[in-house]
């Protein structure tokens, strides 16, 4: 009887605890995006800057852990069985990229851009059959600032 | 070029819809197949009893049930054996049939598959005669002959008799499949108990030339069968003094008649009995 009700509880736990997370989350992401609009993030290795003009450049990386939990687990174990798009986790992997990269652009404060950006994901968890995945998202590329008076321009290389 | 930095419109990486609809779409299509499925074995069960040869059963038998060697079997278990042995040549059974004597406080006997048939030792403790415990073991070859204890394993049948034929007798998913099933909850239709007991009453006919004894385990059933360890019992073997008026009726129409009862050689029965 017990049994049952814990495996009723979680994921019912977990979607009210982990809807109302994400909503929180998404929230904060948005109000930061915004505010982080200024500074650009690209993957381009090189942009068309001389080396004059580059006042520091630095590494800077940002870096978020999130954890599933038992609704969104249940969720992809059932669509495991008939496939399809895992929505469950397609917002997992959404909040910890754009996290990473927050957090890259909250480290690299005060640059006028960042380049060569790479975001890498993988999964954290010592068994991921017996316990809830987690999902560790690291974004990372080179901080640059410019001495005053330069506009941004970019080109491919 | 310019660089303009702009909030993307819309979240393009997260699909649309609510997902706790999702959930409930999934959940209810997952239920639909395995009502499916659950209808659909109750049919197959039917369909493949007359189709599964000794040897699959043989197979099946071993994820249940372990064969012991020649040192294991106690002379109680031996005694039961050989009368086994002699009540099999009066039958039908192209199989042989091997008796396994089980601790317990039922008093009952029952047909497993591979031709195992478990008796209880309460059962050996209380028949008063051969032709009693005869009648009993009789009985269960019944069973065998009409294929009930394939039957009686129900749904779990289709996938043991599957796992049997692609997988042989010993491995994991049969394991699995064997410690998922408690053989103490197999039961039989009255019709089939009937079939069993007049399939029964032909053998002891056959053995002993007459069908002494034969009622004797249906007076006792009532009074030795506990009836708060194994209630339903009752409700699939129908009710003793029913089927003591149709084995008489039965074996009226047969032309049976009563005789003598061979006392049971029972020396080590007792010594186990008196601890």
């Amino acid at each position: 009887m017990m049994d049952i009700l814990i495996f009723i509880l979680l994921p019912v736990l977990g979607y009210l605890a982990g809807t109302w997370a994400e909503k929180r989350h998404y929230r904060s992401i948005e109000e930061r995006e915004s505010r982080y609009l200024h500074l650009p993030g690209v993957t381009m290795g090189n942009v068309e800057i001389g080396e004059t003009d580059v006042e520091k450049a630095e590494m800077v990386y940002g870096s978020v852990v999130i954890s599933t939990d038992y609704f969104k687990r249940i969720l992809a174990g059932l669509r495991n069985i008939f496939g399809g798009t895992v929505r469950s986790y397609e917002t997992l992997t959404d909040r910890a990229r754009r996290e990473a990269l927050l957090r890259m652009k909250e480290m690299a404060a005060g640059a006028s851009v960042i380049v060569n950006v790479r975001i890498e994901t993988s999964a954290i968890s010592k068994d991921v059959s017996k316990g809830v995945a987690c999902l560790e998202a690291i974004a990372y590329g080179t901080a640059l600032t410019l001495r005053e008076n330069n506009e941004i321009h970019t080109s491919v290389t | 070029m310019k660089f303009t930095p702009r909030l993307p419109e819309k979240n393009v990486n997260v699909t649309s819809g609510s997902r706790l609809w999702d959930f409930f779409l999934i959940l209810t299509g997952l239920f639909l197949i395995l009502a499916c499925v659950y209808f659909t074995l109750g049919f197959a069960v039917d369909l493949i009893v007359p189709r599964i040869s000794p040897e699959t059963e043989y197979q099946m038998a071993s994820y249940f049930f372990r064969q012991k060697s020649d040192k294991a079997v106690s002379e109680k278990t031996r005694m039961v054996q050989d009368l086994t042995n002699r009540m099999r040549k009066c039958s039908e059974i192209p199989y042989g049939l091997t008796v396994h004597v089980s601790e317990s406080d039922q008093f009952n006997a029952m047909a497993l598959p591979g031709g195992n048939i478990l008796v209880f030792s309460k059962l050996l403790e209380k028949v008063e005669s051969e032709n009693e415990l005869a009648f009993v073991l009789a009985h269960e070859m019944g069973h065998f002959a009409n294929r009930d204890h394939l039957r009686g394993l129900g749904r779990s049948l289709v996938f043991m008799a599957i796992s049997a034929v692609l997988f042989g007798g010993d491995s994991w998913v049969g394991a699995l499949l064997g410690q998922s099933l408690n053989i103490t909850e197999m039961s039989f239709s009255r019709k089939q108990e009937t079939g069993a007991d007049e399939y029964a009453l032909n053998v002891l006919n056959c053995a002993y030339g007459h069908v002494g004894g034969s009622i004797d385990f249906f007076r006792k059933l009532g009074k030795y069968e506990s009836k708060d360890i194994m209630p339903h019992y009752f409700s699939t073997h129908p009710e003793s003094r029913k089927r003591i008026s149709h084995l008489k009726k039965y074996g009226h129409s047969k032309g049976f008649s009563d005789g003598p009862v061979r006392p049971l050689e029972r020396t080590s029965v007792e010594k186990t009995s008196v601890k």
